[in-house]
């Protein structure tokens, strides 16, 4: 915790949050059925128009991805959407219109972890929910083209570090709602630019050079792109497994401390000028 | 007189999941799932003639906002019969719409961004209000509250209170013969709770308009009502005049001490203390008294008996024997302290 | 107090009025309008880019070209218009009925399907309609279709017709809400994303999604059926020529079941 001389709540008191979150989501029985269904659709709707797509290419392999690969690419990118998409976004902004954050600020707890607790109950219930049948799933519909290997253990270690990259992301955008009253308008520029540039909706392997060039200096690979491209290049050996988890981390580092930085100035700009 | 309002013998029941405890449970739940029958509202039977101002009470989760919605035509009853203005609520609910209106404590149902005026002519327009009446309306709430100075503020910019009292406003602004108010002085100062109570009585009195209002604070009913329904559990406890109601507790007096002279800022928890110890000794020294209740207001410490039971200087005499009483004052009994011993399943 | 009548006129003034208050104090938040104005026009940026990234890598799929499917694409996004001008406040229906604030739509003399909707005209749909005008207009002219009265009578009859079918999709899965407790519009989110695979040729599905496309959920006429008739005459089917009298039989029954919705739930609120 950032300050020690301030009686935080203890690690016990953010797990309490996270289970309370846990059962909340698990208590909307017909949404979680919903995701389940509307990720099988998906799966279809990618499979059948993928398919289209590859059978009008004159070769198999097109900028060395298969339609197998894609296919997992894109469907998992999805299932990855459903599980990491907690409304981060919408909650800053609700908590700030409402007012709200101010009471968490006298609250004797660190905003951002509290908020990650709150939220990431979802995400445990969605990885297993949805994110799991959709990858088994997936995993006979390809006819077992997931290679199960060494790659699998990078690979959760991946979307795990891929949750964090995308919170950091999700919490900086949700501070620029203190300075825009919209929080619509941002939270779907957000996801706009996150889901194309992440290579959630195109595999990044298809962008042209130049476009390719710029979206690997930005942190939003490092969510999509990044694990599933562990998961899918079988031509990755250990020392590209590493560097791809090194550039996680080191997203994680930056967009930690830009997120808190910019929410730690957004909060001082709050109480001087009394929100 | 023709009953402007008829319940016949109504009940209500909902079905209602039952949750299990835990991740455990939460799990079981996805898959199957335990319902129960809860009776909201029991066989409940009331006239109410056009013109009265009918105070609704009881406790949380006695059944008023259920009574409430079947009477505005949002719920039909699973049994019995509702007549308002001669139909069938559920039945007509548009066409009971047009004259009825309905106002709630903590919700308003203006047009959020919107400047009141623009709301108020929008709502001109929805119940088809002639000019004439509306702008009779309009001046007439002027005179009373001095409504114009709100009229250009959007909704959202104003206070609780300026909100409320814009709904009770535009509740009235279409001459409905009903209007039903959901504990309208919720959340406010007291002296906004007098203006809105002086309001609604005005347009009670200047337009006969029948109001049933639900509330919890006794001052609104001691204000305004003359007569009351109580319902608990579903069930219609009372109907009577509030008057009859006092009579029955004519005998009752509450006796209000402290025990620090210089009432320094006790705790909640000691004062509660307190009362506990003054109870237990109460009870040892009198242990046929049904009435004794003891609470805490404030920073004093109130004690309700039965004169008929125990006489006043006994009991005060009995406490002093245990601790110097250093203040002390008496009470009728207060509305509040009535409505809260027939909750408590006292006598009527 | 007599009966008061409530025809066409008296519906049609009161939206009038509600939308021009509406969009008074929309203009009032300027910052929200211009930013959220902003982020619809990225979506359309986006998916535009992504449908071109799309076909650097392949030149056509199952026989439609890249003008072809931009077309489609435009389409689209006419039809969808009018849910997002009109039908925006079906967003908020979860959070009303969670709140408890949906109450409110009961008590007044109005139909409570238009009470609740009216309540909302999203501008932003502007934004998107002129994206889709200009797709069309350029795809239009690159395919060299013929400006003939037959294709641009039949145009706008599609686009109409075809916008009906989102409004339709958009009430079904809001209405759910009704009878489900959920936290989120699941359903709608679902719905609102299956939209956007609107804009490729239905015949990419084998015959069972086909018809579940067709029927069941009908994102075929949200673009492709209705556009044959225009882009590819000799493809055309007797559906496209049902695509208006089908699109006036799903938006009623929609409303029909959204009503039933709003009657049966208020029977689960204390």
């Amino acid at each position: 915790m950032r300050n020690r001389s301030k009686r935080g709540i203890s690690l016990k008191g953010y797990m309490a949050v996270l289970k309370g979150s846990i059962m909340q989501g698990l208590s909307f029985r017909a949404s979680t059925y919903l995701r389940i269904a509307g990720n099988l659709v998906y799966l279809v709707i990618i499979y059948f128009l993928w398919k289209a797509i590859f059978a009008s290419s004159p070769t198999d392999t097109v900028n060395g991805m298969t339609f197998y690969d894609t296919m997992i690419y894109l469907v998992l990118a999805a299932a990855m959407f459903n599980f990491m998409d907690t409304f981060v976004v919408w909650w800053i902004g609700d908590d700030y219109q409402t007012g709200e954050i101010v009471l968490y600020l006298t609250k004797p707890i660190d905003y951002q972890p509290y908020l990650f607790c709150a939220r990431f109950g979802n995400c445990v219930i969605s990885f297993f929910v949805t994110f799991m049948p959709t990858f088994i799933i997936v995993y006979f519909v390809t006819r077992g083209s997931i290679l199960l290997g060494i790659n699998m253990l990078f690979f959760v270690v991946s979307i795990l570090l891929a949750t964090a990259v995308n919170f950091c992301v999700d919490f900086f955008v949700g501070t620029i709602c203190f300075y825009t009253q919209s929080v619509w308008g941002v939270n779907i520029m957000k996801e706009v630019v996150v889901s194309l540039l992440s290579g959630a909706t195109i595999p990044l392997a298809f962008f042209p050079a130049g476009l390719r060039r710029v979206v690997d200096v930005l942190p939003f690979q490092a969510i999509y792109h990044i694990p599933l491209h562990v998961l899918t290049d079988k031509t990755m050996n250990i020392v590209d497994y590493m560097s791809s988890i090194g550039i996680q981390l080191l997203w994680i580092a930056v967009m930690l401390g830009i997120s808190r930085l910019f929410w730690k100035v957004s909060v001082k700009g709050l109480t001087v000028n009394g929100g | 007189m023709e009953q402007i309002i008829k319940m016949e013998n109504v009940s209500k029941e909902f079905k209602i999941l039952k949750r299990r405890e835990g991740i455990k449970g939460s799990i079981r739940d996805l898959f199957s799932r335990d319902y129960q029958i809860l009776k909201a509202v029991n066989d409940v039977t009331v006239d109410i003639m056009p013109g009265e101002m009918v105070g609704y009470l009881g406790p949380n989760g006695a059944g008023k906002s259920t009574t409430i919605k079947m009477m505005t035509g949002v719920l039909e009853p699973t049994k019995g019969q509702i007549f308002v203005n001669g139909r069938v609520p559920y039945e007509n609910r548009t066409r009971n719409a047009q004259d009825i209106g309905v106002v709630f404590g903590q919700r308003s149902q203006l047009w959020w961004a919107l400047p009141v005026i623009e709301s108020f002519r929008i709502l001109k327009e929805i119940y088809q209000i002639s000019d004439r009446e509306f702008n009779d309306n309009l001046e007439y709430y002027d005179a009373l509250v001095g409504a114009s100075e709100l009229y250009h503020k959007p909704v959202r910019q104003m206070s609780l209170g300026q909100r409320t009292l814009c709904d009770i406003l535009a509740a009235f602004l279409h001459n409905p013969g009903i209007v039903f108010m959901d504990e309208p002085t919720i959340g406010l100062d007291v002296s906004m709770k007098s203006k809105i109570r002086e309001l609604v009585g005005a347009l009670n009195k200047e337009k006969g308009t029948t109001i049933i209002l639900t509330t919890h604070d006794m001052g609104d009913v001691d204000a305004l009502c003359r007569r009351i329904i109580i319902i608990d559990k579903g069930r219609m406890i009372y109907d009577n005049d509030i008057e009859h109601l006092r009579g029955f507790f004519g005998a009752y007096r509450t006796i209000r001490i402290q025990f620090d002279r210089h009432a320094q800022k006790l705790d909640d928890e000691v004062l509660k203390h307190q009362a506990d110890e003054v109870e237990e000794w109460l009870r040892i020294k009198f242990p046929h008294a049904q009435s004794i209740a003891v609470s805490t207001e404030e920073q004093w410490i109130q004690i309700l008996i039965n004169e008929d039971e125990i006489h006043m200087m006994e009991a005060v005499n009995c406490i002093q024997e245990h601790r110097q009483i250093a203040d002390m004052n008496l009470q009728e009994i207060s509305t509040e302290s009535v409505i809260r011993k027939i909750y408590e399943g006292g006598i009527v | 107090m007599k009966k008061k009548k409530q025809g066409f006129a008296y519906y049609a003034h009161i939206y009038k009025m509600i939308l021009f208050q509406d969009l008074k104090s929309k203009m009032s938040y300027r910052a929200d309008f211009i930013i959220s104005t902003i982020g619809m026009l990225f979506t359309n940026v986006a998916g535009f880019i992504s449908f071109w990234i799309l076909f650097q890598n392949f030149p056509e799929i199952k026989g439609w070209n890249y003008y072809e499917i931009l077309f489609l694409y435009g389409f689209s996004l006419l039809a969808m218009t009018p849910v997002q001008c009109f039908f925006d406040n079906n967003w908020n229906l979860m959070d009303a009925l969670y709140t408890g604030n949906f109450i409110k739509y009961y008590f007044r003399p109005i139909n409570l399907f238009f009470y609740f909707i009216s309540e909302v005209f999203d501008i932003k749909g502007v934004g998107q309609f002129i994206f889709g005008v200009i797709t069309v207009v350029y795809s239009w002219e690159k395919l060299g279709i013929v400006a003939s009265f037959r294709n641009i009578a039949g145009f706008f009859i599609g686009v109409v017709s075809a916008s009906l079918f989102m409004v339709a999709i958009m009430n079904f899965a809001a209405a759910a809400s009704f009878w489900m407790s959920g936290g989120t519009s699941q359903l709608m989110i679902l719905m609102f994303k299956f939209k956007d695979y609107a804009r490729y040729p239905i015949k990419i599905f084998n015959s069972v999604f086909q018809f579940i496309f067709t029927f069941i959920i009908p994102i075929g006429f949200i673009a492709y059926y209705p556009s044959l008739y225009v882009i590819r005459p000799a493809e055309v089917s007797v559906l496209c020529y049902l695509t208006p009298l089908y699109g006036i039989v799903f938006v009623y029954f929609s409303y029909r079941i959204w009503m039933k919705g709003a009657r049966q739930y208020s029977g689960t609120g204390s």
